[in-house]
């Protein structure tokens, strides 16, 4: 026999240790995804995803029907109530299945006590829904959906932008793929497309970019296990172009996993001469080789386990390029991971600009004089993005900034920065630095 | 050990009825452990040999959630203690991805043997009392699909065949 599973009561067990600080939601989804029944899978990812997607409102909501707030034992209570109010306030799932549904997880999750409690509040929620919202309109959190700090932030950074950021941060992200041109041309990739049905267009910035009209599993996709096509969002494609290597030359790409940009260079330049990809984490530097091996360019690259602010690893001879995919807030990228902003703190933003100018400055010593880095985060904060950059460049008078031409994101002081665009790319920042030939400085 | 194949409905095999137990042996064990390997890896919280297209009276349980508490039942008999039926969502390996509703009796009085041959006796209700007579109904050549509505078996039916199918198609 196998018991049956409440998808609930499995959501509530995914949710409540982020609720609590611990893990992520791609660090503890699949071990449950994998323990969930086939046709019921698509909805715990739909439960866990639009529940973290609408937290901050849903919090201020549980907030408002709570009389006092649940034990830091029964944070899986919690998150079931906000998993509750989530699926009547937002989803398409019938009243009456989420109370059911949602109730008798309570059992599932051996708290039968907390069944009358959930139904009560449901129920009110379903009978007050407009009272409790309108009393809560004028409140940030629930009005843009986003913790406070982030909200402060956003508004002097970007005083024009700030609400169009907060409402795409919200919005679904579209699939985009990347055509792998040493296969096949994106005319051609269209085209199979169209033949099996997927609707998809050219993207608008990127070359190599093909934007689906709806998500879809990439098992579906033609040509997708033979290494024709990636997945990899058009902002993150712009990388491989600024970077313009050339036949011969020896390249870095520090902090690497998942390895999408690197592959991408590796597609359009079939002649470099040595191509060295750095990431910390031995799990994250696996997924690298599966995807090098899955687009046959295994041959091309050495992935090396080490850190981006050390020189251990290094052999000494320069590099003529290097790209630097900085470690950072990930805030333009909340959309494909909503639990950003639950796990995200406002003190994290200096100390990542910290870990990012050291890594710039540890590297930069790798480049060869003439050569070229390119610095690049999906953050859309200024302190992790240009103000980098102008510190950097004032401590290196060797560092000359070039600007970005291009129809992409907004020219700032230093670099480019893209928002998160809603059927479009995702928020992220550019810099392009070459490194001074002038041999008076030598 | 072994991870042994499992039938999956609508194989006929599953309606075979099985024979007692003869002897508890090294031979009898053997299959009690590459159950027990099956059923932890499916992973379901009870297994009948009939499952595994061996035809005797063995059935294999753990309900706990840490997976540390088997029980093996040889020669199982069971007597119904309280008439109250309740109702319960009930899944099967052998009808993979499907739950539905089954009413039996919910406290039940078991006879049987243990791994070693010694005969003993267990109270159970809920979940255990449940599950001990679904897998005792696989040893009589009956399914938990056999308490639903003709409709519902066989759309059930339809669609594991698609699956068999294309999984035939696809090795």
């Amino acid at each position: 026999m196998v018991e049956s599973i409440n998808v609930r009561a499995l959501a509530a067990q995914v949710l409540a240790p982020l609720l609590r600080q611990h893990g992520s939601l791609s660090t503890h989804l699949p071990a449950h995804l994998a323990h969930c029944p086939e046709r019921d899978r698509a909805l715990l990812q739909q439960l866990c995803y639009g529940t973290m997607r609408e937290l901050f409102r849903l919090e201020q909501l549980a907030n408002h029907f709570l009389r006092k707030p649940f034990k830091q034992q029964d944070l899986d209570i919690h998150a079931l109530l906000l998993i509750g109010l989530w699926q009547l306030r937002s989803s398409r799932i019938p009243a009456h299945a989420t109370l059911n549904e949602t109730v008798d997880a309570c059992a599932a999750l051996n708290k039968p006590w907390a069944s009358k409690l959930l139904n009560a509040i449901l129920r009110r929620y379903q009978r007050e829904q407009k009272q409790a919202e309108e009393a809560l309109a004028q409140d940030p959190a629930f009005q843009w959906n986003h913790p406070q700090w982030m909200i402060s932030k956003l508004q002097p950074n970007w005083p024009e932008h700030w609400q169009s950021i907060l409402q795409a941060n919200d919005q679904q992200a579209p699939m985009t793929l990347r055509v792998n041109k040493r296969l096949l041309t994106r005319e051609k990739a269209l085209q199979k497309l169209q033949e099996a049905d997927i609707p998809a267009a050219a993207c608008q910035f990127s070359d190599d970019g093909i934007g689906l009209d709806s998500p879809c599993d990439v098992s579906a996709l033609p040509g997708f296990a033979e290494g024709e096509l990636s997945v990899q969002d058009e902002a993150a494609q712009l990388a491989a172009g600024l970077l313009a290597a050339e036949n011969g030359q020896r390249v870095l790409d520090a902090c690497a996993a998942p390895g999408g940009k690197l592959c991408h260079l590796l597609e359009q330049n079939t002649h470099l001469q040595d191509v060295i990809a750095v990431e910390l984490e031995p799990e994250r530097g696996q997924r690298i080789h599966d995807n090098l091996h899955r687009l046959g360019l295994q041959l091309g690259c050495e992935v090396l386990t080490a850190d981006a602010s050390s020189q251990d690893w290094w052999d000494g001879q320069l590099f003529d390029r290097i790209l630097i995919d900085a470690p950072c807030s990930g805030t333009g990228v909340i959309r494909r991971h909503p639990d950003i902003k639950l796990l995200r703190r406002g003190e994290d933003i200096a100390a990542l600009a910290s870990v990012q100018l050291s890594i710039l400055n540890n590297l930069w010593s790798m480049l060869q004089p003439g050569g070229r880095l390119v610095y690049a985060t999906c953050s859309i904060f200024g302190q992790e993005n240009e103000r980098v950059i102008e510190r950097f460049i004032k401590q290196h008078p060797d560092a000359i900034h070039q600007p970005i031409d291009a129809p992409w994101g907004e020219a700032r002081p230093f670099g480019r920065q893209l928002f998160p665009q809603p059927d479009g790319h995702d928020g992220f920042y550019y810099a392009v630095l070459d490194k001074q030939v002038d041999d008076k400085l030598a | 050990m072994a991870k042994l194949n499992i039938l999956e409905f609508p194989d006929p095999r599953l309606r075979t009825i099985a024979e007692p137990v003869e002897q508890v042996d090294d031979e009898i064990r053997k299959i009690v452990d590459d159950m027990f390997e099956t059923m932890y890896d499916a992973p379901g919280i009870g297994l009948a040999a009939t499952q595994v297209n061996v035809h005797k009276r063995i059935v294999t349980i753990d309900i706990s959630e840490e997976g540390n508490d088997p029980l093996v039942m040889i020669n199982p008999e069971f007597t119904v203690l309280q008439d109250e039926l309740e109702e319960m969502q009930e899944g099967c390996l052998s009808v993979p991805g499907f739950y539905e509703e089954v009413k039996r009796p919910n406290r039940i009085l078991l006879k049987a043997l243990d791994r070693d041959g010694n005969p003993y006796e267990l109270e159970a209700e809920g979940l255990l009392a449940v599950c001990i007579q679904h897998e005792l109904d696989h040893l009589n050549g009956k399914l938990f699909v056999d308490y639903l509505t003709a409709l519902k078996r066989n759309r059930i039916r339809g669609k594991l065949e698609k699956k068999h199918r294309l999984e035939s198609q696809q090795a």
